[in-house]
């Protein structure tokens, strides 16, 4: 099912957090909705799911006007930050809840949940009570709720910001593929954008309430629209007054790049991190692989050249000409 | 153990005892001086038993009232909150604030004969002051907080997320209360159902004077008893109050029971 947000606009009291918001979010697409905290992404994601009312715009799903439907006859699933359990009830209760809404019988009912608890590898789980989960088999257990009434729209807010490293990293994948396998179309919130980029094939950047940018991982990573968005999705830095990447800078023969002189080395697991200050005194950093480094033997005081690598999206003779006649943004002739 | 603990443990022995153990045992020891036999002849008494079931009557009709009116505040307060409802959760617990005899008066001036609404009323054939409308209304009114302020916390601890989850599951706002809202609060709203039962079986002032502590008419157990002692009628006046004592053990079982259960409830709320 796809969804249709049109000039979506929405007012807390005098304060504007959602500013003529207009997107498209295709069918069966993974759509990570990323922006700082505070930029609006999870009012919008309640505003699809219709618990949250707009001033002004639309929403449409498949075409069909839902602006005024109640969140109770959207037919979407909808997982909260913090997984939103029903205390009081076991974990087969729980998934069984939607389904007991469409007065479904005993029979039926049970085999549905048992067939989503192997789902979401929960079964040995039916008779605990939420407080007896952990985290991760909480989030499960939301997830195996939301996907009991069989919706064609999946809303996931900060599915995994509550999680530890590790069960983060795991249940990503499994999202991910889930996701894929069961051909839904979803959107998931979130503020880390290693995450965005990892999951989603489709982002959406929102900043004080507007959109940023929309594109694939991969195409927002190498022509960001603006400092906003290449800075939000992964690190930066100036070389000669032009922001670029610090893995997208080399070092090259003298005379063929920026002249600047190395200040500190610091190693970073696989990779190095190389400060250096340029002659007109502006610091900027390089991160290097291991090897590389190793391979260049690099000593602090040293006199290095520096280049933008070329093909990385970005003109790097403006670099070298110092920005004076830089076309900032690489606006796709690459 | 060390001293301070010691010395700690004994000042709080000794003000609980001071305070509920010796005054408890007088009244029971009071009460069954005269052995078993005159107590139970005692509890025969036609103006105890009437105010019993006065009071017993009072506390089915204020008790109910007071916990649809404390829920429902709750829910609009908590979940639907705006300048009225900040006002409502300010003013809730005036009735704590006031002093039952003031309540009473209040209540006399306002709805006796001579009252702004009284002459009204009357005319209508309802005689709310010196009667059971009257006992009524003063009870709701001395414990009209007792619910909400245990509910009013809980609701806004537990969120909303749990109820617009089962929104997005097709459910309905009267499933929704019944499935998820109510049983969230249950012990929150027990606790404060005995609290208000409390309340209103022990309730004097305010009743005493809307009541007109007619016996065997508008008299309830607690103006009984005090009727009881100022007629030097002091054996029957223990009786009386062995058995509000009896329902106030009662009542703390009951309490203590729900507390217990909240707290288990609570332990995982984190």
């Amino acid at each position: 099912m796809s969804i249709l947000l049109n000039e979506v606009t929405k007012y807390f009291g005098r304060d504007l957090v959602l500013d003529n918001v207009t997107d498209e979010v295709p069918q069966g697409s993974l759509t990570a909705l990323l922006g700082p905290s505070g930029s609006g992404k999870s009012t919008l994601l309640r505003i699809v799911a219709g618990l949250e009312p707009l001033n002004q715009g639309h929403v449409e799903l498949d075409g069909h006007d839902v602006t005024n439907v109640p969140a109770r006859d959207r037919h979407i699933g909808f997982c909260f930050q913090d997984y939103a359990p029903f205390r009081q009830m076991t974990v087969f209760d729980n998934v069984a809840y939607g389904l007991k809404v469409q007065r479904l019988d005993k029979a039926r009912i049970r085999k549905e949940v048992d067939d989503l608890l192997s789902l979401v590898r929960l079964e040995s789980f039916a008779d605990r009570y939420p407080r007896q989960l952990s985290g991760g088999q909480r989030q499960r257990m939301a997830l195996a709720r939301a996907l009991a009434i069989k919706p064609e729209v999946l809303l996931l807010d900060e599915p995994f910001a509550a999680l530890d490293a590790q069960v983060r990293g795991e249940l990503r994948s499994w999202v991910r593929s889930l996701q894929r396998e069961l051909g839904i179309t979803t959107i998931l919130v979130t503020h880390d954008q290693a995450e965005a980029m990892e999951i989603a094939d489709r982002l959406v950047i929102l900043n004080e309430g507007r959109i940023e940018q929309v594109g694939t991982p991969d195409s927002m990573y190498d022509k960001p629209a603006n400092d906003f968005v290449q800075g939000f999705l992964g690190p930066i830095t100036t070389l000669n007054g032009v922001a670029c990447r610090p893995h997208d800078i080399e070092l090259c023969e003298p005379g063929q790049g920026v002249t600047a002189i190395v200040t500190d080395i610091i190693r970073l697991g696989f990779e190095v991190r190389v400060v250096v200050r340029s002659t007109n005194n502006i610091s900027s950093w390089v991160q290097l692989t291991h090897d590389e480094a190793q391979r260049l033997n690099l000593m602090v005081g040293e006199s290095v050249s520096l280049r933008v690598r070329r093909g990385s999206g970005r003109n790097d003779e403006a670099v070298l000409l110092g920005g004076a006649f830089a076309v900032p943004y690489d606006q796709g002739e690459l | 153990m060390t001293r301070s603990r010691l010395i700690l443990r004994c000042v709080v022995l000794f003000y609980i005892a001071a305070l509920i153990g010796v005054p408890l045992i007088f009244v029971f020891q009071q009460a069954f001086l005269h052995g078993f036999g005159a107590f139970f002849s005692a509890l025969r008494d036609p103006a105890m038993d009437h105010s019993i079931l006065l009071t017993a009557l009072v506390a089915v009709v204020a008790v109910p009232l007071n916990v649809l009116f404390g829920v429902g505040a709750s829910l609009w307060i908590v979940r639907h909150p705006s300048r009225f409802t900040r006002v409502l959760d300010t003013v809730i617990d005036v009735p704590l604030a006031i002093s039952p005899i003031i309540v009473g008066l209040v209540l006399e001036l306002v709805y006796a004969q001579g009252g702004w609404f009284g002459a009204a009323l009357a005319k209508l054939g309802w005689q709310v002051m010196f009667s059971f409308p009257g006992i009524v209304m003063a009870s709701i009114f001395v414990s009209l907080p007792l619910v909400s302020r245990q509910v009013i916390p809980l609701l806004r601890e537990i969120g909303d997320h749990q109820e617009q989850t089962a929104s997005t599951l097709g459910a309905g706002p009267v499933r929704i209360f019944f499935s998820i809202t109510l049983r969230s609060i249950t012990w929150a709203a027990a606790y404060g159902v005995s609290l208000t039962l409390a309340r209103v079986i022990g309730e004097y002032g305010a009743v005493l004077i809307v009541s007109g502590n007619i016996a065997l008419v508008t008299q309830t157990l607690t103006l009984n008893i005090g009727a009881n002692f100022d007629n030097f009628n002091n054996y029957q006046g223990f009786v009386g109050a062995v058995l509000l004592a009896l329902s106030s053990i009662v009542l703390l079982l009951i309490l203590g029971v729900a507390r217990h259960r909240e707290r288990r409830r609570n332990e995982y709320l984190a």
